[in-house]
């Protein structure tokens, strides 16, 4: 062994373990390494770019559009590296991040992203996605060292869910339906938006609606058959942004105006970009559930 | 005039009584629970079916009648059995209509952006039907190989654009066929399709001598161009107004006409009936099969007819022709 040749490396590994700790971060690929603090990040996740937000952190590089219109005026003067789907690897390379954080819509393409950066897959679950939310958020407290902001935030979105719970408590059943343009599909317990069953405690319409990504396919007999007391609907159209039929226009029908949530108003639209886009970050599940609070407080 | 032969006469009773028994089935068929006796005495059961099934069976009915017919008027323009709207640009024409009337005017009637997918189709069809026209006869494989291709076309131009704009899902699913959103008040559009219907049954002796070519047809005294804008404009609203209301549904306008077609001869007013009939009483077929595989929940009849139409045709490419 060549000692002169030896002792630098040997003693850059040192100060680097005693610098800057390695941390391990639980991922939705399982646990990954990441040294120090990163300064430069790009996130290709409404979620996380929801999460980081509220705890200040403010990523070098996201997607061209965010959805959520609060998440669009927080962006500043961060650079756009391609879309929720897709990334920009020119626009990427040249921001040169130290860490790439991609989620649901972009989970695919960390392959790709990971030979410009180190990236963490931090994709949210549909089945345990409130418990998700707050495991990440930790992990984002804890990765940034803003540990104390996580522990009020996640204190908040509680406190919400308190509240949440207790205004559906004893209110009837409940059917989620998506609708996207003349067309509408239901969710059950299990599916994308099952936690909205789960964590609230609030009974579903329709027990056996089977987990689909897309929700079922249903006809309006369907609704009316289910007859809710409550519908939470999601518009589609409205999540993308685009100014086609609304869901009051398709909904307002002969068959879903014979249901018990129609006759009595009890009809919930939840904000569309922060459900089915920015699904599971904490200011989005903090308005979603506010939305759910109002709605069911409402009623008489 | 055809004769009424005592079989021809056999199949014609046992054809419309297939088609009666396809329509009870459907208004019986659905999630919320209805039969025929408490029609007669709930008054929430009658307009169950007033609301909702009966304007599904018709809607149905009318969209089957008239793609098959819209492909049995393209078969005889272009002269080729292998083309269909679905497959030469016409309903992709519709679709990338209906989605730039969407971006540019979203607030539109329903009935304005029929007229623009009807345009749209329109000059779609036309670019089709006269390149086609220029195609060597000799070589009949061309046509539908050039409609497809050209389908492709307009159909990523339609896909380019609601990629750009976010609509990719919501052009997929609106333009998939599917009858679950139909209800009264939704679907009547549909009628026109019927008087379209009603227009080709009464031009059917010049479409048949169409079939012969631009030179006999005129050496026949027929008004070819005129005759050819006619055929146009039915094929193309009768695309655009299916695909606005249910969406598209593929294979009906191709198999149906074939399948008639081998049985019946080329007479198109000998056979107009029977491809109305053919076609109506597919896409209801397929219609309940949708409703009834995942009972309560729905497969989109455009899925259903792709199964069932590919075996169709599949079976029509291998099995050799018994008539003519």
């Amino acid at each position: 062994m060549n000692f002169p040749r030896f002792l630098p490396a040997f003693a850059a590994l040192v100060l680097s373990a005693l610098s800057a700790s390695a941390m391990d971060v639980s991922t939705a690929r399982g646990t990954v390494s990441v040294e120090g603090v990163p300064k430069t990040i790009a996130v290709y996740d409404a979620a996380a770019i929801d999460t980081l937000n509220r705890l200040g952190i403010h990523p070098a590089g996201v997607p061209d559009k965010l959805y959520v219109p609060e998440l669009e005026a927080a962006k500043g003067n961060a650079t756009a590296v391609g879309t929720l789907f897709e990334p920009d690897l020119e626009a990427l390379s040249a921001l040169a991040p130290d860490l790439v954080i991609v989620g649901s819509r972009s989970a695919a393409k960390a392959e790709v992203t990971a030979r410009i950066a180190p990236t963490l897959d931090m994709t949210i679950d549909g089945d345990n996605l409130f418990a998700d939310a707050k495991v990440r958020l930790a992990t984002y407290g804890d990765l940034f060292g803003k540990a104390e902001e996580a522990k009020a935030a996640a204190e908040e979105l509680d406190a919400k869910l308190a509240a949440a719970k207790a205004a559906v408590a004893g209110k009837g059943k409940a059917l989620i339906v998506m609708t996207n343009g003349p067309k509408v599909s239901a969710y059950g317990p299990g599916s994308r938006f099952g936690w909205v069953h789960g964590v609230l405690g609030l009974p579903p319409a329709m027990e056996d609606i089977q987990s689909a990504t897309h929700g079922e396919a249903v006809s309006f007999e369907f609704i009316r058959e289910a007859n809710p007391d409550w519908l939470l609907v999601l518009d589609r159209a409205v999540a993308v942004a685009s100014s086609e039929q609304a869901a009051k226009v398709t909904l307002d029908n002969e068959l879903v105006a014979g249901t018990t949530a129609w006759k009595k108003g009890q009809i919930v639209y939840l904000p569309a970009a922060e459900f089915y886009i920015a699904d599971g970050g904490v200011q989005s599940l903090g308005r979603v559930l506010a939305a759910i609070t109002d709605g069911f407080s409402a009623a008489k | 005039m055809i004769a009424a032969s005592p079989s021809a006469l056999r199949t014609g009773v046992i054809a419309s009584l297939g088609l009666a028994i396809l329509c009870v089935l459907s208004l019986f068929v659905g999630v919320s629970p209805l039969s025929p006796g408490r029609v007669l005495s709930d008054t929430e059961a009658l307009q169950l079916l007033l609301v909702s099934r009966l304007p599904r069976t018709l809607a149905a009915l009318l969209a089957g009648a008239g793609l098959a017919i819209a492909g049995l008027i393209m078969q005889t323009l272009s002269r080729n059995r292998f083309v269909e709207p679905a497959t030469a640009g016409t309903a992709q024409s519709a679709e990338l209509g209906i989605l730039v009337v969407t971006l540019l005017l979203p607030g539109a009637a329903l009935w304005a952006k029929t007229l623009v997918a009807g345009i749209a189709a329109l000059a779609g069809t036309s670019v089709f039907l006269f390149t086609a026209h220029r195609l060597p006869p000799t070589q009949p494989f061309l046509v539908p190989l050039f409609g497809i291709v050209y389908g492709g076309v307009v159909g990523a131009a339609a896909t380019f654009i609601a990629w750009q704009a976010d609509l990719l899902q919501f052009l997929s699913i609106w333009t998939n066929g599917d009858f679950s959103g139909v209800l009264r008040g939704r679907y009547e559009l549909l009628w026109i399709t019927a008087l379209m219907v009603a227009v080709a049954w009464f031009v059917a002796d010049r479409l048949t001598i169409m079939a012969l070519g631009r030179e006999a047809s005129i050496g026949l005294g027929i008004d070819y161009a005129r005759m050819m804008r006619i055929g146009l404009v039915l094929v193309s609203l009768i695309t655009a107004l299916s695909v606005v209301v249910v969406g598209m549904i593929p294979f009906v306008g191709l198999a149906v006409p074939n399948i008639v077609s081998r049985l019946k001869g080329d007479n198109v007013r000998g056979t107009l009936g029977w491809v109305a009939a053919g076609g109506a009483g597919l896409v209801l077929a397929c219609d309940i099969v949708g409703r009834l595989i995942r009972y309560p929940y729905e497969i989109p009849v455009g899925t259903v007819m792709g199964v069932v139409g590919a075996a169709l045709f599949l079976w029509l490419l291998f099995r050799r022709g018994s008539h003519g």
